[in-house]
C-alpha cells in the first residue's frame, strides 16, 4: 500500500484538494490521450493506471484500509470533475468502479484479500457479464446458469455486449441459480477467471468499426464456490445496490463540454455566428448544458449531505444523454459537408473528429438502463402512475 | 406532348429497380469500408443497360428523355439497397449540366458515353462548405491560347473515385465557365476523404491546367443558370434517395419491434415504442408527400426562385426525417443497433452522407428563409 494513501483528503479544504488533483492530472496524464472520443484500451490505459496506483489515487471511491482514497461524496465529485476537466479517458475501470465496491460491501475478507490488491496493481482487469442475447432491458430474465458440483459452480450460457472482455483477465457474472422462484430471487453474483477452460469469446465491432465488446460463451466453466459474492440468490440485490451513486457520474455536465468546445471551434471557422438560426440553436444547447449543471448540482448537494439518492436520479441520465446527443447532432449539422466525413478534419488549425463524437454520443441512451427504461422507472416509482 | 406513356414508364422502371435490388446484397456495400472502389464498372454497365443512366438524358444521346419523377423511382429504389454507385451524381447532376452545353461535339460525346456507361464524369463545382451558390467560387480561368489556364481547388466532389473526368466551374472575369477536364490532365490532382458510408469525397486541385476551347462546355449566364438548375434537381433526387433510406430503415426496425421479446412481450407492444414508431412513420409519409408534389413542380420547370425553394423543401424535410428515423432505428434496436454487423448502421451512415451532400437541412432552410420569407418581409 502506498505511503500517500495515509493522507486524509477529506480533512483537506475543497479548493486545496481540487488544486492538487488538477495539478496531478494536468502534469501526469499523457497528452495524446486527452479528450479521446472513445474508451481507452487496456494497453493505452496501463501507464496512467500505474501512475494513479503509485500515488494511491486509482480507487478514489474505496476506503483507505483497502487501498483507496476513502473520499467522501463531496471530494469524490471534485475528483470526477477534475478527471473530466483534464480530458482523462475512460479506462477498463470495472474493477475499480464495480468489483471493488461490491466486494467491499457484499464480499468476504478472503475475497477482498484475493482480488482488491490485484485490481490496484493492474494485474487483474475486470469486465461486466450481465447482459445476454435475450436479456437486455429485461435483465432479470437472464438464463446463463450455474449449478453447484462439489466445490465448484459449473456455468453454462452466454453473455453479450461485454465491454472490453477481450482485454479482461476476469469477469463478474450474474447467473441463474434457482429457476423455481420469482426471476429476481434466483440470481447470483459470481467471479470468474477469463482463462478458465470452457470460456470462449468473439469480439464484436461497434458501429464505428472498433472492437468494443464481446460475446462470451460459457461451456461447463468451473469457478470455485469461494467466488460467490454475497449469499446464494442475492445477486440481483447486489447488482441493483450499486447503481444509483454511479448514475450521478454519468449525468455530469462536463462530459459533453468537449463536444461543445468543438462546436465552438467549428462555428468560428465556418462563420456560423453570423447566422441567427445557428446562434439560436447554439444558445439553446449552451443553456441546456448550464441547466443540466443545476440539476446535477442538486444531486451532488444531496450526496454531500449524505442523503440517499432515489429513483428520481434517472432523470439526470435521461436529460444528460439526450442533451449530449443533440449536441453531437448539431455538431454534424454545423459541419455542413464535413458532417459526412468519416475521419478527423482540420479547421482553423484544430483537429475535430465529428463522426467519432457522433458515434460516442449514441450508446449512452442504450446502456446502463436505456432512456426508455429510465422513463419507465420515473413514471412508475416517482410519478407512481398505474400500470 | 408530355409523356403519354407516363405510367407505363414508371412501372417498368420500378420493376427493373425492384429486380435489381432483390439481387443486390449488402456484403458489397460493407466491403467499401475496406477501401474497395465505390463504383463497380460491371454493375455500372448493367445500370446503363437498364437505361437508368439515361432516364433524364435526351433521346438524341441515347437517353429516355424522361422526368425527375421517373428518375426518383430509380434513385429511391437503389438507395433502399444502399447501392454505392454514383447514380445521382452522374445521371442527374452531370447529365443536366451536359445536356445544356452549347458545345455540341463535346456534349454529344460525353452524354452518349455517360448514358452507355463508358464515360463517367463528375461535376466539380463547390468550394466552400455550406454554400449552395454557384457563383460563390474562386477557381480562376484566365485566357491562354485559344482556351484557359485554370487554377484553384474544388471540394466535396461525389463520384470522384471512378470518374474519368470532371466538369469544373470557374470564374473567367465576371463570367462563369463550365469546363471539361479529363482525369489525366497535367496539373489536375485528386485527393480523397473517406465518408461515413465508405464512399469518398473528392478534392480536385488544379494548378495551371490548360483547357483548350474545345473543352469549354458552357459560359456566362447560361452556364450559371444551368448549374443552378442541375444542383436543385439533384438535391431533389437526393431527397428521393433519402426516402428510400428511411423507408428501409423503418421497415427493418418495425420487423424488429415485432420479433424482439423483452419482459415476455414483443417490444413493439410497449406504448412508448409504438408512439415513436408512429411518429417516424408520419415523418416518412410527410417526406414522400413533399417529394411527390415537389418533383411535379420541378418537372413543370418553374422560375429559378420557385425552383430553389421547391428543391429546398424536399432536401430539408427528407434530410431531417431520414436522420431521425435512422438514429431512432439504432435506439429501438438497443445494443445490437450499435454494432457494425447490424444493417441499420449502414442506413444511418448513408443518411448522413446524403444529408450533407448539396446542402443539409440547415443550409436549405437558410436558403428557403432568404428567398421565401425574409425577402417578402422587407
Ligand atoms: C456500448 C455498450 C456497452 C455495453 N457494455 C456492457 C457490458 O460491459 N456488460 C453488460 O452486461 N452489458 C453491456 N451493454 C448492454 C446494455 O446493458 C444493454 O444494451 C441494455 O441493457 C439494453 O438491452 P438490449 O441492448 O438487449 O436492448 P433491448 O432490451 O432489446 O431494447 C431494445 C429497445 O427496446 C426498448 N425497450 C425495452 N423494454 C422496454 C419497455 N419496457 N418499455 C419501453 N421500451 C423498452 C429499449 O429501450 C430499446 O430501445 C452495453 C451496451 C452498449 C451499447
Amino acid at each position: 500500500m502506498s505511503a500517500t494513501a495515509a493522507v486524509d483528503y477529506n480533512a483537506m479544504d475543497d479548493d486545496a484538494f481540487r488544486a492538487e488533483a488538477r495539478a496531478f492530472f494536468e502534469s501526469e496524464y499523457p497528452e495524446n490521450l486527452r479528450f479521446l472520443p472513445r474508451r481507452l484500451t487496456w494497453a493505452e490505459s496501463k501507464p496512467w493506471w500505474m501512475a494513479l496506483s503509485k500515488k494511491g489515487w486509482l480507487a478514489p471511491n474505496w476506503p483507505v484500509e483497502h487501498g483507496g482514497m476513502g473520499l467522501e461524496p463531496g471530494k469524490l465529485i471534485i475528483y470526477w470533475e477534475e478527471t473530466e476537466r483534464a480530458g482523462i479517458g475512460r479506462m477498463p475501470d470495472q474493477g475499480v468502479t464495480m468489483v471493488g465496491p461490491t466486494l467491499i460491501r457484499f464480499g468476504n475478507e478472503a475475497q477482498r484479500a484475493k482480488y482488491l490488491p490485484k485490481i490496484l496493481s493492474g494485474e487483474n482487469v475486470w469486465c461486466q457479464g450481465y447482459s445476454e442475447p435475450n436479456a437486455g432491458s429485461d435483465l432479470a430474465s437472464l438464463r446463463t446458469e450455474a449449478v453447484l458440483d462439489g466445490e465448484h459452480y459449473v456455468i453454462n450460457g452466454s453473455k453479450i455486449w461485454t465491454s472490453m472482455a477481450h482485454h479482461a483477465t476476469n469477469i463478474y457474472v450474474l447467473v441463474r441459480t434457482d429457476k423455481q422462484v420469482k426471476q429476481q430471487r434466483g440470481i447470483s453474483f459470481l467471479l470468474v477467471d477469463m482463462k478458465t477452460p470452457g470460456i470462449t469469446f468473439r469480439t464484436i465491432r461497434n458501429i464505428a468499426g472498433h472492437e468494443e465488446f464481446c460475446q462470451v460463451f460459457f461451456d461447463n466453466v468451473r469457478t470455485h464456490k469461494d467466488n460467490l459474492v454475497g449469499k446464494l440468490n442475492e445477486g440481483w440485490t447486489i447488482a441493483k445496490g450499486l447503481l444509483t451513486f454511479e448514475r450521478l457520474n454519468i449525468g455530469s455536465p462536463r462530459r459533453p463540454l468537449q463536444a461543445f468546445e468543438q462546436l465552438d471551434t467549428l462555428a468560428r471557422a465556418q462563420k456560423l455566428f453570423d447566422d441567427p438560426g445557428f446562434v439560436d440553436r447554439y444558445t439553446q444547447l449552451k443553456m441546456d448544458l448550464n441547466d443540466l449543471g443545476s440539476l446535477y448540482q442538486r444531486y451532488v448537494d444531496k450526496a454531500r449531505r449524505g442523503e440517499a439518492l432515489g429513483p428520481d436520479i434517472s432523470m439526470l441520465k435521461v436529460f444528460a444523454m439526450d442533451t449530449y446527443q443533440k449536441l453531437a447532432e448539431l455538431l454534424l449539422e454545423a459541419g455542413a459537408e464535413y458532417g459526412a466525413y468519416a475521419d478527423e478534419i482540420t479547421l482553423a488549425d484544430e483537429k475535430i473528429d465529428l463522426m467519432a463524437q457522433f458515434y460516442t454520443s449514441r450508446p449512452g441512451t442504450i446502456y446502463g438502463g436505456s432512456n426508455e427504461i429510465q422513463r419507465n422507472i420515473l413514471s412508475k416509482y416517482v410519478l407512481q402512475l398505474p400500470g | 406532348m408530355t409523356q403519354p406513356d407516363f405510367t407505363e414508364h414508371r412501372s417498368m422502371l420500378s420493376n427493373s429497380v425492384a429486380d435489381f435490388a432483390r439481387g443486390a446484397d449488402l456484403a458489397r456495400v460493407r466491403k467499401l469500408r475496406e477501401g474497395n472502389p465505390e463504383c463497380d464498372r460491371k454493375v455500372w454497365t448493367q445500370m446503363a443497360e437498364l437505361g437508368w443512366l439515361g432516364v433524364l438524358a435526351p433521346e438524341a444521346s441515347g437517353g429516355m428523355g424522361l422526368k425527375l419523377g421517373d428518375m426518383a423511382i430509380v434513385a429511391q429504389g437503389l438507395a433502399r439497397a444502399l447501392t454505392p454507385e454514383p447514380l445521382t451524381a452522374a445521371a442527374v447532376l452531370a447529365v443536366r449540366v451536359l445536356a445544356d452545353s452549347r458545345n455540341d461535339v463535346l456534349k454529344g460525346m460525353l452524354l452518349e458515353g455517360l448514358v452507355s456507361g463508358e464515360i463517367l464524369p463528375a461535376v466539380a463545382w463547390q468550394e466552400e462548405a455550406g454554400s449552395l451558390d454557384v457563383n460563390n467560387i474562386n477557381v480562376q480561368a484566365t485566357p491562354a491560347g485559344d482556351g484557359f489556364r485554370v487554377n484553384g481547388s474544388k471540394r466535396f466532389i461525389m463520384g470522384a473515385t471512378s470518374a474519368d473526368g470532371y466538369i469544373v466551374s470557374a470564374r473567367s472575369g465576371q463570367e462563369l465557365v463550365l469546363l471539361s477536364v479529363p482525369r489525366d490532365t497535367p496539373g489536375a490532382t485528386l485527393q480523397f476523404d473517406a465518408l461515413a458510408d465508405g464512399r469518398q469525397s473528392g478534392t480536385l486541385t488544379l494548378t495551371n491546367v490548360i483547357v483548350p476551347k474545345a473543352q469549354v462546355l458552357n459560359s456566362g449566364a447560361a452556364a450559371a443558370e444551368s448549374l443552378a438548375r442541375a444542383i436543385d434537381h439533384t438535391a431533389a433526387i437526393i431527397g428521393a434517395e433519402l426516402c428510400g433510406i428511411m423507408s428501409r430503415s423503418l421497415e427493418i426496425t418495425l420487423d424488429y419491434l415485432k420479433t424482439r421479446v423483452q419482459f415476455g412481450k414483443a417490444i413493439g407492444s410497449f406504448q412508448a415504442l409504438q408512439h415513436r414508431a408512429v411518429d417516424l412513420y408520419i415523418q416518412q409519409e410527410l417526406s414522400s408527400a413533399v417529394l411527390g408534389e415537389c418533383l411535379a413542380i420541378l418537372d413543370g420547370e418553374p422560375d429559378a426562385k420557385t425552383r430553389a425553394a421547391t428543391a429546398s423543401r424536399v432536401k430539408a424535410r427528407c434530410t431531417d426525417a431520414a436522420l431521425l428515423i435512422t438514429r431512432q432505428s439504432i435506439q429501438m434496436h438497443g445494443a445490437i443497433g450499435y454494432t457494425e454487423d447490424c444493417d441499420v448502421g449502414l442506413y444511418v451512415k448513408r443518411a448522413m452522407v446524403l444529408a450533407a451532400w448539396l446542402g443539409n437541412g440547415h443550409a436549405h432552410r437558410r436558403r428557403y428563409a432568404k428567398t421565401e420569407i425574409l425577402e417578402g418581409a422587407l
